[in-house]
């Protein structure tokens, strides 16, 4: 069953993305969530999800730190990462490219959109 | 004994004087004795020989040789008759005085009736007169005479020793009163010299004893007044220097004092970078003494940074350079750079930079609030999106839910529930426009906010404005299909590349096009680029409802539209033209609007082609 991880601090967000995904529970897609970085890496370390949308700003660790742990340290290669960038911070999508990330959605962001991509990513019609 | 140079130079002119007065006497006298002693050796000796010829006849004529030898023998004693001989007419000797035998010179002479007296030299008797006389016209002989020449030397050597006595008292005589004389002109002169000497080292009370009326007295009397005159001078000027030095001294104190309570770190570095001068504000910066920086080298004491801008400033004097650079306490600092100009220190042959003057300023605060403004922006664009994101999406999720669940299921029975349904549709779609709305406006604010604190990362690259145009196209593309109006283009083939941020002025290809749709109703669009006068100009142009002139100049301000905004529902935040010319100056390039009201409008960008590539083109166009 795959499964997919939403790091996100902010609790209103983390619960817009939940429903988001909410129909693709259907489909047998797991929906789990951290609501912060090194609860994220744990989560991932052992639930080891298909799909992680990774939010940037986040206290304590934030989502530069949690992909590259992933991508580099982990060396988790087929865990795919999304990030979440702010739009107009240009800087923030070199460090994600830095880190390793694999693609990313610019906030504010469509659910229509977030909800194609991981659909695309995780090969699921509907 | 001090002997003047004067005196020794008259002693030698004395001397040198002397030596030709007394060597010319002396020879002139010596053989005027020689003379007279010799010719009246002659006469002596031609008296005897005639006397004794005279007497002789007789006597010589009897044969009476014993006689004449009496005769010729008591003649021996006259002094100066060295001997006497008798010949006959054949030449024999008769009689003779030489003892004991004739010397062999005396028979070579010739018998001769002259009478002249011969000079002959007898080999160990030494140098005779010889005089001779004939007896009786030389018939019956000759009477030989010989006076002694050394008598007459020895006289002459006597005379002259005399006479060398006396010159020589002459000369000491003369010799001394040349002293005197010389002296008592010289001493004055020596006083006068000391005098001099004196006046010389600013001696200027020193006095002078001379009260003679001649040229000296007068020369003394001319230096003692101008030493008076001089010391007045030299008193003027003396005043006028401790004057000018009081002057210079406040003039320096000023400056120090002014140096000293700047709030900017002051260091003055030489033309090797040694440190030269520093202020108390500096020293304070770096928690140093000024002892401590006082003759140091700058890269040592502040590193390699600021020694750079230094040693770029000495060679290029005219320009400003400026580095950021770490105080004391975790504090920054910012150093301004100036090379210093030979223009106050005019040394010869240093065309470059003699120095620099480094500024240093503590930017600590400054950079706080930079670094409070950069916060501020990326916080406000989070905190502002993240609720904005929340409504959002909520909404699309409100409305996908009430689609697919809800509404699937609520039976339809009346008109008003019918009509409720409308209206929660109309207004969710409201609310999710207007928060489209609402994220643009935040998105616009915060460029706006970022190129006006000059935030903005620029990119410097290649930019093709085709290429620019036709992404903006693409982009835009979906809102001219909604509008249903016609997109053209005009583009020249040779358009030439240009430099700056091509994202960023596709994003004033984007506002114009997207402006250009909003107010066009029905009509056309058309994107032109051309190149002109080494400038690529790039105009928008529309069929739309145009911009009366008095509106034209407001709407490249902020939140400015055109119409009015109470009647006519703004459709935009007002923000996208400010954006366009932000972007647009920042390339050193302009953008202006032509329009008339209800035909449409032209909006219009020039950016500059690089000084390079305007030439090249310039210079491969026939
Ligand atoms: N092509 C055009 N035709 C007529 N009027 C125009 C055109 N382009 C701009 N304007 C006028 O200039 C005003 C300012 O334009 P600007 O792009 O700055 O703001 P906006 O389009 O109203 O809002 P935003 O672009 O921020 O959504 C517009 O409101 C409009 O009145
Ligand atoms: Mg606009």
């Amino acid at each position: 069953m795959p499964k997919v991880l939403i790091v996100e601090d902010e609790p209103l967000i983390r619960l817009l993305l939940e429903q988001t995904l909410e129909g693709l529970e259907s489909c047998g897609v797991e929906v789990c969530a951290a609501d912060n970085g090194i609860d994220a890496v744990e989560k991932i370390k052992a639930e080891r999800p298909e799909l992680v949308l990774l939010d940037v700003m986040m206290p304590k660790m934030n989502g530069f730190e949690v992909c590259s742990i992933v991508k580099q340290q982990l060396q988790l290669k087929e865990v795919y990462i999304i990030m979440l960038t702010a739009k107009g911070q240009e800087q923030d999508r070199l460090k994600a490219i830095e880190a390793g990330t694999d693609e990313f959605i610019t906030k504010p962001f469509s659910i229509v959109e977030v909800a194609d991509r991981v659909k695309a990513v995780l090969k699921i019609r509907m | 004994m001090i002997v003047s140079k004067l005196f020794k130079k008259t002693l030698l002119i004395i001397i040198v004087l002397f030596a030709v007065i007394a060597l010319t006497t002396l020879f002139s006298s010596g053989w005027n004795l020689y003379q007279d002693l010799t010719q009246e050796y002659k006469s002596k000796g031609t008296a005897i020989a005639r006397s004794i010829a005279g007497s002789s006849v007789d006597t010589l004529l009897n044969r009476d040789v014993s006689t004449v030898q009496a005769m010729i023998d008591q003649f021996t004693e006259i002094i100066g008759v060295s001997y006497v001989f008798v010949v006959d007419a054949q030449g024999e000797l008769i009689s003779h005085t030489f003892i004991p035998n004739v010397p062999a010179e005396i028979l070579n002479l010739q018998t001769s009736r002259n009478v002249e007296p011969t000079d002959i030299f007898i080999k160990g008797r030494g140098d005779f007169i010889d005089i001779s006389a004939p007896i009786v016209e030389g018939a019956v002989g000759y009477v030989h005479v010989g006076m002694d020449k050394g008598i007459i030397m020895a006289q002459l050597k006597a005379a002259m020793i005399r006479q060398m006595y006396l010159l020589s008292l002459i000369f000491i005589a003369s010799v001394a009163a040349a002293y005197v004389l010389v002296n008592r002109v010289s001493q004055p002169l020596n006083n006068l010299t000391e005098y001099s000497r004196k006046l010389a080292q600013h001696e200027f009370t020193a006095q002078v004893e001379i009260h003679s009326k001649d040229e000296v007295g007068l020369l003394a009397h001319t230096m003692q007044s101008m030493a008076i005159e001089l010391s007045e001078v030299f008193e003027r000027y003396e005043l006028a220097l401790k004057d000018a030095i009081i002057e210079l001294q406040n003039t320096l104190a000023y400056l120090t004092t002014v140096i000293d309570h700047m709030a900017d770190g002051l260091l003055v570095l030489d033309i090797d970078g040694i440190i030269t001068h520093v202020n108390p504000a500096l020293s304070a910066m770096f928690g140093m003494r000024e002892s401590d920086l006082m003759g140091k080298s700058c890269r040592d004491i502040f590193g390699d940074d600021l020694a750079e801008i230094v040693f770029r400033s000495r060679h290029d004097p005219k320009a400003v350079f400026t580095t950021e650079i770490a105080l004391a306490e975790s504090r920054t600092g910012k150093a301004v750079a100036t090379g210093i100009q030979q223009e106050y220190f005019p040394l010869e042959g240093t065309e470059k930079g003699i120095g620099s003057v480094v500024i240093i300023r503590d930017i600590t605060s400054e950079k706080e609030v930079d670094r409070m403004k950069t916060d501020f922006i990326s916080t406000v664009s989070h905190e502002l999106r993240t609720p904005l994101t929340a409504v959002k999406g909520f909404t699309e999720i409100i409305k996908m839910k009430l689609e697919e669940d809800i509404l699937k299921l609520v039976q339809i029975h009346d008109r008003k529930s019918e009509k409720a349904i409308m209206r929660v549709r109309d207004n969710i779609t409201i609310i999710l426009s207007e928060s489209e709305r609402l994220t643009k406006l935040i998105d616009d604010l915060l460029d706006i906010a970022k190129l006006e604190s000059g935030k903005v990362e620029w990119k410097t690259e290649p930019v093709s404005m085709a290429e620019v145009i036709s992404r903006a196209q693409d982009a835009t593309s979906a809102l001219f299909e909604k509008k249903g109006l016609v997109f053209t283009k005009t583009i020249d083939d040779s358009l030439p590349e240009l430099s700056g941020d091509s994202d960023k002025l596709m994003q004033v290809v984007i506002n114009l096009l997207s402006n250009a749709v909003k107010f066009t109703p029905a009509g056309f669009v058309t994107c032109a680029a051309r190149r002109s006068n080494g400038e690529v100009v790039v105009s928008v142009i529309d069929s739309g409802i145009g911009i009366s002139e008095g509106n034209q100049a407001s709407i490249f301000e902020k939140f400015k539209q055109a119409g009015d905004t109470l009647t006519d529902k703004p459709r935009g935040t007002g923000l996208g033209l400010p954006i366009c010319r932000q972007i647009i100056e920042h390339h050193g390039g302009r953008i202006w609007v032509e329009s008339r009201p209800g035909k449409g409008s032209v909006f219009s960008f020039a950016l500059p082609l690089s000084k390079v590539e305007h030439a090249e083109l310039s210079a491969s166009k026939p």
